[in-house]
């Protein structure tokens, strides 16, 4: 099989939910010589962007996206610790949380994914954090970003608390803020201290690569 | 018999200057009828909000069917909503599935003026399935806050509405089989399951939380519709599902909606989040479903609001009444000015086609500023329907 084919069949196995055959495809394909960074970028990260497309155009809908997207985990998981850490094709890491009080998880379920297939490496924090979490984790994992799990009125308006802890702590000039969920608004975001916001994980890279003046 | 409602009624009998021709009730119910009304209902879902605008805290009321039930009368003697929402909140749903011991793991109130926070009971569709095989529900009833808080506090709005002489109708809550199947397993598990496990499966889980919500519409037979209850929504799940889901395990929400419809003449049904329209079609053929709240367009469907607004009403045509506007975001964020723009677009689009009623997609955050509340009901009264 040519390197095109198993770069195909990866990006194929995504968007067909293909759980029980996605780990012998990212072997093989390593096998063939495909060095990580291809099995990811054009393979696996390639299916998810095709489940994106199709997400947008009502083609499929969040129940295939989710297990869309536990498949591209499982590859990921295999193809993550073979990758080079100064690995070109990472233009960020961000570390991604669900801001104290919230427990809606579907959202960062999507966005995890999503923003890995675009270079973006996500140190998940969990849900229903304290602000000193992300204050740790900064200081801990030095990201360049924090995304902030947002996806009610309330939780998004503690955004401002959040933030005002971060800048306490000293580190709010190393890193952009974005939040994200159903209820956000940029402009409020602002308001509040962060970078921007975003209620669509795909806008949300662009908006990424923007603020890491990658756009 | 209630103190506070007796105080109350004595406090606003007869002593409360009408607004516009009809009644809060007659107001709303011939919306739902799709009958011509004086102006259009305005009946904000503020079951969360009315307890920090009443002044107390979400703490302060957890135990406190009293001051829950001050609230939602205050609010209402305040702002004259066509309906009083009563407080309903997740705890009221699940923790009869939940022995005493272990509920303090599933809840922790978040702050004084927000949301309660649960995480799951059943992690795998056995465990679900086998909670509702053996009834754990019902095991577990008794000292649950369905029992403590809820009843005691529909009893006690139900009483108001009675010796008010029905002016001003009381919302009732019940969640539907699909809300209940995603809840108690948390939805993204659910939504997962529906591709991943066996269709027969799904669907013998899903009939058992048909079964358990039947039954437990005799308790409301017996206490709500007995005690003058009229109107009741219906939460929705299913909020996040494709066509092909809905085809496959929806029917359970319209074998429910049927036979609520059937007890209580004005049903409608809350379908939050983004809207497939799909759902809405599904909804809307709903047998007596007289009104439905929904909320923003599907995901990657490109229309403007006024658009969006026209789209769905012209599919309620002569079935439902219309309940949406302002989102519950530009409630919260937006300026008032905003606020009163588009419940007037939401109404302009709408009543060509159908009834409308304003009501925003989902509850009112706690956030939301009194102005903006104020700006919804003050909009619409403004507007005299000819
Ligand atoms: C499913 C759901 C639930 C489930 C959550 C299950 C779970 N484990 O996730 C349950 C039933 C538990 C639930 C509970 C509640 N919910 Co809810 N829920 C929803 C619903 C219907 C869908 C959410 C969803 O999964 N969407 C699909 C995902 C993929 O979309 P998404 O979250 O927007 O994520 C996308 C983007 O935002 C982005 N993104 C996601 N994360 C991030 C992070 C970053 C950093 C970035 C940049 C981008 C990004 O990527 C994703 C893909 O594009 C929404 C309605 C809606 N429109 O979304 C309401 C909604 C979020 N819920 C709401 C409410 C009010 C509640 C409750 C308070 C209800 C109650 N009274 O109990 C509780 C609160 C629980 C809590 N404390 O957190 C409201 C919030 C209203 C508001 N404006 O404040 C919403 C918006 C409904 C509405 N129309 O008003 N809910
Ligand atoms: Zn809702």
């Amino acid at each position: 099989m040519s390197q095109t084919n198993h770069i195909e069949k990866l990006a194929t196995a995504i968007e067909a939910m293909d759980m029980a055959g996605i780990s012998t495809l990212v072997k093989d394909a390593l096998a063939a010589g495909l060095t990580p960074a291809e099995v990811l970028s054009k393979g696996l990260s390639e299916g998810m962007r095709r489940v994106g497309v199709k997400f947008n155009a009502g083609e499929v809908y969040m129940p295939e996206v989710l297990v869309a997207c536990d498949v591209y985990f499982a590859g990921l998981n295999i193809v993550r610790p073979l990758l080079a850490t100064n690995d070109e094709t990472i233009i960020g890491t961000m570390v991604l949380g669900n801001i104290h009080g919230d427990i809606h998880t579907v959202g960062k379920q999507v966005a995890m994914p999503v923003f890995e297939a675009n270079g973006i490496r996500v140190i998940d924090l969990g849900e229903n954090l304290n602000d000193n979490v992300f204050v740790e984790a900064i200081k801990k994992h030095k990201p360049q970003l924090v995304g902030l799990g947002t996806y009610m009125t309330s939780t998004f308006m503690h955004t401002a608390e959040t933030v005002r802890v971060i800048t306490e702590a000293g580190l709010r000039d190393q890193v952009k803020i974005i939040c994200g969920g159903p209820a956000v608004d940029a402009e409020a975001a602002r308001r509040m201290g962060a970078d921007d916001a975003a209620d669509d994980a795909w806008e949300a890279v662009e908006k990424i690569k923007k603020l890491l003046g990658r756009a | 018999m209630s103190k506070i409602v007796d105080q109350w009624v004595e406090r606003l009998k007869g002593k409360l200057p009408p607004v516009g021709e009809m009644t809060h009730w007659e107001r709303l119910a011939a919306a739902m009828d799709l009958k011509k009304t004086d102006m259009v209902p305005v009946a904000p879902e503020l079951d969360y909000w009315q307890i920090t605008y009443a002044g107390y805290s979400h703490k302060e009321i957890y135990n406190d069917v009293d001051k829950t039930t001050d609230a939602c009368i205050k609010t209402w003697a305040d702002l004259r909503c066509d309906a009083i929402w009563m407080y309903i909140d997740i705890s009221h749903q699940i923790e009869n599935f939940i022995p005493a011991e272990k509920r303090p793991e599933h809840f922790i109130l978040r702050g004084d003026k927000d949301y309660l926070l649960f995480k799951p009971i059943a992690h795998t569709l056995d465990e679900a399935i086998a909670l509702y095989e053996t009834k754990a529900y019902e095991r577990y009833i008794n000292d649950s806050r369905a029992v403590t808080h809820y009843t005691p506090h529909m009893l006690q709005l139900l009483e108001f509405q009675e010796k008010m002489d029905r002016q001003v109708p009381v919302i009732l809550g019940m969640a539907t089989p699909t809300n209940y199947a995603e809840t108690v397993v948390e939805v993204q598990n659910f939504l997962r399951w529906m591709v991943v496990e066996p269709e027969d499966k799904m669907r013998h889980y899903l009939n058992l939380c048909l079964q358990e919500r039947l039954a437990s519409l005799e308790f409301y037979r017996e206490y709500a519709a007995k005690n003058g209850c009229q109107f009741m929504c219906l939460f929705g799940g299913a909020r996040t599902w494709g066509p092909k889901h809905l085809d496959k395990f929806a029917d359970v929400d319209r074998i429910f909606a049927e036979k609520v419809a059937e007890i209580f003449p004005y049903t409608f049904w809350h379908h939050c989040g983004h809207n497939l329209p799909k759902a809405l079609d599904m909804i809307s053929a709903t047998r007596g479903v007289k009104g439905v709240q929904y909320d923003m367009p599907y995901y990657g469907q490109t229309v403007t609001w006024p658009e969006w607004f026209e789209e769905v009403a012209r599919k309620f045509h002569g079935k439902q009444c219309a309940m949406n506007a302002p989102t519950t975001q530009l409630a919260c964020h937006g300026t008032s000015q905003q606020v009163s723009e588009m419940v007037d677009q939401f109404i302009d689009a709408t009543l060509p086609h159908t009834t409308a009623c304003i009501m925003p997609g989902c509850e009112i955050d706690s956030f939301t500023p009194v102005e903006n509340v104020k700006a919804m009901i003050d909009t619409a009264r403004a507007r005299r329907i000819k």
